[in-house]
């Protein structure tokens, strides 16, 4: 049973950031939830559905964060209350939506919430959401713990209704996979009728109904400048000391911990846009000197120092504007300042690192192989999914990563611009559906000579196997019509469309050989679900005929075989029997 | 305490049960995890403070109590959070990564990486989780065997009777007898 499903007020659970947020949502009311998978927000729409039957709750995995966004908008307009997640970079894909939605406004409370990645775990690059509520004039909250996440959540859906707007509500990676102790809230039941207004010229955002709509929100943002001087989330602990800090997010937490917290007053700001600048003014009138310690850019010091206020920021203290916090950076910070001791230097062993890896049986991995074997000085751009992996050696088979979709897109630029070399895009089934279809038209349209490789293992893998729009089954667990790429890939203008068995390295080689003649663009789908989702297979053994040449090590990466000192070992815990390496063993000596 | 291992053994799910273990208790807890990309086979390192009021899931390097190590190198990677003196419980197992199977990267031997725990901490206590789990009944409950592991430790703040509770809470019922088993034959490995 979720814990979500406890309707008891005052409660103390355990929650990490995103099942907060969801929580929250539920508390709220929330009425419809959409998302699309990405780390570190995956788990709000996971957690949401799972009381979603409860709750009376309609939750989907959209397959962008732009139609998220849109559906989110559409419930929101009909006046129920609705959620939009996704990771920072899904904010990219959402922003036209988002951008537009800020004139159109709402009716029923709307919250976009948005997890930054700090120190980049699992993204491609390291954005600061704050600077986008700038960008859109909506107002945002920023969350350092699980509990403010939940508080943030309930309290930004009043915060919409009351301005008519959608709010911008950030976690970033340590507040949403770092669980804590949550005081839950009453869940409230709110008994509305979704009704859309047809006659809102507000909704349509011709240049006329647009230039009004922008004036409205410039209106909004004194009534929410109000909103945000009553905030809660924003608060002086005056202990009457010289020396202030000013902070937000987990970065304010680490400082309490680290210091002696009667030493200093303290400034904590939750509601970050529109800026504090009255509270800052009043607590700079109460202390002589201002520190500031927000994790990436300088939002807040910036904003501080335009207000004629002087701040020990980044330059001073030495803490930079990327990557995520430790508490020793923090320290360190701390101690530059002439505030504390240094940290102890802590002895390290150099040590290899252990980095992720695609899993034994993987079929990207087979197909990978199939493909550097045909044509091993083809070009291969890539995009985000697992098979990103497919980078790492002994593979080498993905060449660019830039965001979703790209790949395919890229690969046409390449050949366009002139270059002659055989080329492949692979590309992810989910990450086709979420922004691969536009790239594969354009390359039907433009007549690019690419090879688009689908590696469909039928499922979002990398987020922790969420389903897609093959899958045959929703969020919920309901079923769902099946989609078939195939078809998409033909009826978005391509001709040659391949389907292949990567665990089939004969047949998938003889089907890429035949492609590099082929003059056009074409499709192979190369099919087989994820590893590890499937029953395993007869596992192999190593026999007399290997002579330990490692031909299987160095060119399939599998993490199931290890060269010992008594030759090649296959781990039977690990090797889930995909058959692969019994025909890449130029002695045949790996057999069931 | 730090928790450290290799991707896919059991560390998100022992270390959740160890939080409800100390919420039961009364205790605040926090944690903090690392999922998504970063969990495929790699390194994990799981952060979890347990006190009266606890501000931040980061351990400061140097001033971590307890480290569960559920495999050689990642225990000594995760080695400069601990606080000098600190008590260390390790599976004595040694997963060579990728790159080093593969000839690329050198790495520390299974005895080093021994010596450099022991340098560092006052109590070390070496098990053998996985023959433990097998004892248990099933090898993958090797993860509860080290939570176990943990209850005879003298600095543990948490009871025997609360751990059991929060194993019932998050485990299927079908497993929860081994499970519970897995407790028992890790705190009486190190008794």
């Amino acid at each position: 049973m979720s814990v979500l499903s406890i309707n008891e007020r005052g409660r103390f659970v355990l929650l990490n950031g995103d099942e907060a947020v969801a929580r929250g949502a539920v508390e709220a009311g929330v009425k419809v939830a959409a998302s699309y998978p990405g780390t570190p927000a995956t788990e709000i729409l996971e957690a949401i559905a799972g009381v979603s039957k409860q709750y009376g709750i309609y939750a989907e995995w959209s397959i962008n964060e732009i139609v998220a966004t849109e559906v989110a908008a559409g419930a929101a307009m009909s006046g129920v209350r609705s959620i939009a997640s996704m990771k920072h970079v899904g904010l990219n894909v959402a922003s036209d939506a988002v951008m537009t939605l800020a004139y159109t406004g709402i009716v029923g409370g709307m919250v976009i919430v948005v997890c930054d990645d700090p120190s980049m775990y699992s993204s491609q690059n390291e954005q600061d959401t704050r600077y986008f509520a700038v960008h859109s004039k909506l107002p945002l909250l920023d969350s350092g713990n699980p509990q403010e996440a939940k508080d943030m959540t309930v309290e930004a859906f009043e915060l919409s209704e009351k301005l008519s707007l959608p709010i911008l509500l950030r976690l970033t990676t340590r507040v949403c996979h770092g669980k804590g102790r949550v005081k839950l809230g009453r869940v409230r039941e709110l008994d509305r009728k979704a009704e859309f207004d047809k006659n809102g010229s507000r909704w349509t955002m011709i240049p006329a109904n647009a230039r009004r709509q922008l004036k409205i929100l410039n209106e909004k943002q004194i009534e929410a400048q109000k909103l945000m001087e009553e905030s809660k989330f924003n608060f002086i602990e005056d202990n009457g000391k010289e020396l202030g800090i000013v902070g937000s997010g987990i970065g304010y937490y680490h400082a309490r911990s680290i210091l002696d917290k009667d030493h200093f007053s303290w400034l904590k700001l939750g509601f970050i846009h529109p800026f504090p600048a009255g509270l800052v003014k009043e607590f700079a009138g109460k202390v002589n000197k201002i520190i500031v310690i927000e994790e990436l850019r300088p939002f807040i010091e910036e904003r501080i120092r335009c207000l004629g206020v002087e701040v020990l920021g980044k330059y001073e203290s030495g803490l930079e504007e990327v990557n995520e916090f430790t508490p020793e950076m923090v320290r360190n910070a701390f101690a530059n300042l002439g505030l504390c001791k240094k940290p102890k230097e802590q002895e390290e062993l150099k040590l290899p690192p252990r980095p992720p890896v695609l899993c034994p049986g993987c079929p990207h991995r087979a197909f990978f192989y199939s493909l550097r074997t045909v044509k091993k000085d083809a070009i291969i751009t890539g995009d985000i999914g697992c098979y990103t992996l497919g980078v790492l050696p002994p593979l080498n088979a993905v060449q660019t990563c830039l965001c979703m979709g790209a790949g395919i897109s890229q690969a046409a630029g390449i050949r366009h611009a002139g270059v002659e070399d055989t080329i492949f895009a692979v590309i992810g089934d989910s990450t086709f559906f979420h922004a691969g279809m536009p790239g594969l038209l354009n390359i039907a349209y433009n007549d690019a000579k690419v090879c688009v490789v689908i590696l469909d293992n039928q499922v979002v893998a990398m987020t922790g196997h969420q389903p897609t729009p093959e899958s045959g089954k929703r969020v919920t667990g309901e079923e769902a019509k099946i989609i078939s790429i195939e078809g998409i890939a033909k009826a978005l203008g391509i001709d040659r469309v391949e389907i292949v068995d990567p665990y089939n390295v004969e047949e998938t080689k003889k089907t890429i050989k035949s492609i590099l003649d082929y003059d056009g663009p074409s499709v192979i789908i190369s099919k087989r679900p994820c590893a590890l989702l499937v029953k395993k297979g007869e596992i192999p053994r190593v026999t007399e005929e290997c002579d330990s040449c490692g031909v299987c090590i160095k060119l399939l990466g599998c993490p199931a075989i290890s060269m010992t000192e008594e030759g090649v070992e296959i781990d039977p815990v690990l090797c889930t029997g995909c058959g692969v390496c019994e025909v890449v063993c130029p002695f045949n000596a790996i057999r069931v | 305490m730090v928790f450290a291992g290799v991707g896919g053994q059991g560390i998100l799910l022992a270390s959740d049960i160890l939080c409800e273990a100390a919420l039961l208790e009364g205790f605040d807890v926090a944690k903090a995890e690392t999922h998504g990309m970063a969990q495929r086979g790699g390194s994990i390192i799981t952060h979890v403070r347990i006190g009266d009021e606890v501000s931040t899931p980061l351990i400061e390097r140097g001033t971590g109590d307890i480290l569960l190590g559920f495999e050689v190198l990642e225990a000594v990677r995760a080695l400069p959070l601990l606080k000098d003196g600190g008590t260390v419980i390790v599976n004595n197992k040694f997963i060579p990564p990728l790159s080093v199977l593969q000839g690329l990267a050198e790495s520390p031997t299974k005895n080093e990486l021994m010596d450099t725990i022991r340098r560092k901490a006052r109590h070390v206590y070496e098990m053998d989780g996985i023959s433990l789990a097998e004892k248990a009944g099933n090898v993958l409950v090797m993860n509860i065997v080290i939570l176990g592991a943990f209850l005879a430790v003298p600095e543990n703040p948490i009871k025997e009777k609360s751990l059991r509770e929060a194993v019932s809470q998050r485990v299927k019922a079908s497993y929860l007898e081994v499970n519970l088993k897995a407790l028992k034959v890790g705190k009486e490995s190190l008794l």
